[in-house]
């Protein structure tokens, strides 16, 4: 029993095993108020919310492990899933098939994340502003740029395939939330075991020392934040998807809860510390106080409060670590 | 010594070095021959650090020359300086806290699985540990486990990490910014001797250091610097703690 708990804890960390229990425990509680919680299509909705947090969430734990932060994915997810619809709803106009849209929809909606990216870049590698500066930027910009863009509405009028694609097909998991499992494993993977991963670390840690290793500080990081834009925009599609439309506002708020689910995941705002698991957690603990506190029938403000205060929560907890460890 | 009429293994010309209006380093000229160890000494605020950085490739010199075995150099970043077998131990940390001290050993130069998964840079883990552990070992270095952080080390270990690093890499010119500050007698005579080892090897040594009595006993030529200019290059046998403390201060004069 003891060997059992002491490789999960070397598997996960002590951190993970603490967000586990957490999960548990909510889980338990919002089961014991309202046991329609505890069903395949709860599950399923919070995972169909998660999908698109854990998405941006694993591009900011790259940002945050490398010590900077990206305040645009929110904004992000939103610009370039209307710029994908509006290019959606002009083919199907234009009488092109469906899947062919899908396809052409997929690449503008990421292009615009890679635009976005790459101006982040620049102007953090190049110009040499601070993350917070840059991301704020381009936030604005992209947050502005959707409603001209839209004029505030959701776009629409596209292929009628795309909403079918987001019914549950693997058990709570629709096709695209599959995808997005497959993407941020592959991401995790290459975080904690790949050279990426290990530079990232590596530079939030002390970016000196990883330049005096040789490494190319600002390549790296440039291919961080164009990482981080690129997974907003999948999450941007990911929300096409889903509604069948292109909304502006369907990433608002997002850089923050991504913020929140990588520092409950056990990251540290000052870089060289971070892991895959806590974040994916992290984000899975938001989405399912969201949806609980629905179906227990608390006012819908209230989740903003729990949400906090898992925040300090966890900030605390991370004090205290510091504290033990020194 | 005949050393003063071969090709020297590493030289810079004529260096200058401004940030903005401060002129950190003016008109520096300095050799180093194979096998040979150089103490570089000065006040704080001399230019040791300025100099070190133009050597390894962090900071381009304003003006001047760098010659590597008789050919003409430009560093554009460290990387292109420890590719050509010069590696440097800076006075600000060089290592990753957070990161284990094998990946701080083969930070930049980390080994990959075979196959098609290491073209997409998966890490050999096991194996950097295993050769991160053995290279420190034989650079002589009492070695913490190679798994653990960086920052669970005691200073003097971390130091020991940052030292074993340079040297186990060092194909020609080893760079020490300060390595046996911050050190106890012990740890400071264990790094005189990782020094001792590296000049039997060939390797050209400079050496930074404001204790005096391990210049005067490890070092076989000693360049002072004083407000960014050389005021003495010397063979070590012509200095006393007297004399070289005159020279750093300035209260000798010897140029
Ligand atoms: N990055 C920098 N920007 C501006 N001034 C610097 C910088 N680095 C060093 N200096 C200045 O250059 C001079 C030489 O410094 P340094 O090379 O660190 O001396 P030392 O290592 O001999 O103590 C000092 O006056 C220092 O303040
Ligand atoms: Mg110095």
């Amino acid at each position: 029993m003891n060997k059992v708990a002491s490789r999960v804890k070397s598997a996960f960390g002590n951190q993970q095993v603490l967000l586990l229990t957490v999960l548990v425990v909510m889980v338990a509680f919002f089961t014991s108020r309202n046991s329609v919680f505890f069903s395949n299509a709860v599950f399923g909705n919070i995972l169909s919310d998660w999908s698109p947090i854990v998405l941006i969430a694993i591009g900011e734990t790259f940002v945050i492990i490398s010590g900077g932060i990206d305040l645009s994915v929110g904004s992000t997810v939103g610009v370039s899933g209307v710029v994908g619809a509006i290019t959606m709803e002009g083919m199907t106009n234009h009488h092109q098939g469906q899947n062919l849209t899908l396809v052409v929809g997929l690449l503008v909606t990421l292009g615009v994340g890679l635009l976005v990216g790459i101006i982040n870049a620049l102007m953090i590698t190049k110009a040499k502003v601070v993350p917070f500066i840059a991301t704020l930027v381009t936030m604005g910009a992209g947050a502005g740029l959707s409603i001209v863009f839209t004029g505030g509405d959701p776009i629409g009028g596209g292929p009628a395939k795309a909403i079918s694609l987001s019914v549950p097909d693997f058990g709570p998991l629709s096709r695209p939330g599959l995808v997005v499992v497959i993407i941020i494993a592959a991401l995790g993977i290459v975080l904690h075991k790949a050279r990426f991963g290990r530079y990232t670390f590596a530079i939030g840690s002390n970016s000196f020392a990883a330049r005096a290793a040789g490494i190319n500080v600002n390549r790296h990081l440039a291919k961080v934040y164009i990482l981080s834009s690129l997974l907003a925009s999948c999450a941007g599609y990911y929300f096409y998807l889903r509604l069948g439309s292109g909304a502006p506002t369907s990433g608002q708020g997002g850089e923050l809860q991504a913020i929140a689910a990588v520092v409950i995941g056990g990251a540290a705002l000052s870089g060289g510390v971070g892991n895959f698991f806590g974040t994916a957690l992290g984000a899975l603990i938001l989405t399912t106080v969201t949806s609980g506190l629905i179906i227990i029938n608390v006012a819908a403000n209230w989740d903003q409060v729990a949400v906090a205060l898992l925040i300090a929560a966890a900030v605390l907890l991370q004090q205290y670590r510091n504290r033990v460890r020194k | 010594m005949t050393l003063g009429s071969e090709v020297p293994l590493y030289e810079v010309r004529n260096a200058s070095k401004h940030y903005g209006s401060v002129v950190a380093l003016d008109d520096v000229s300095m050799k180093i021959h194979a096998g040979e160890v150089v103490g570089l000494v000065g006040d704080n605020g001399a230019g040791k650090s300025t100099l070190v950085k133009i050597l390894s490739g962090a900071h381009q010199p304003t003006s001047g020359q760098v010659f590597l075995d008789g050919i003409e150099r430009h560093w554009k970043s460290p990387q292109d300086a420890l590719e050509a077998g010069v590696e440097t131990l800076y006075q600000e940390s060089g290592l990753a806290p957070h990161l284990s001290v094998s990946s701080n050993v083969f930070l930049g130069r980390e080994e990959y699985v075979k196959g098609p998964l290491g073209k997409f840079g998966f890490l050999a883990q096991k194996k950097m540990d295993r050769i991160a552990h053995e290279n420190l070992e034989k650079v002589g270095i009492a070695v913490p486990q190679s798994n653990r952080s960086i920052s669970q080390l005691s200073g003097g270990q971390r130091q020991a990490v940052a030292i074993g690093r340079a040297v186990s890499w060092a194909k020609h010119v080893i760079i020490l910014d300060e390595p046996t500050n911050h050190l106890g007698a012990r740890q400071a005579k264990e790094v005189l001797q990782i020094i001792k080892n590296a000049k039997a090897q060939g390797l050209g040594v400079i050496f930074i250091s404001h204790t005096l009595p391990h210049v005067l006993e490890i070092t076989d030529r000693i360049v002072c610097l004083r407000l960014g200019k050389v005021v003495a290059d010397a063979p070590t046998s012509t200095f006393d703690a007297e004399k070289l403390l005159g020279t750093i201060t300035g209260l000798i004069d010897s140029k």
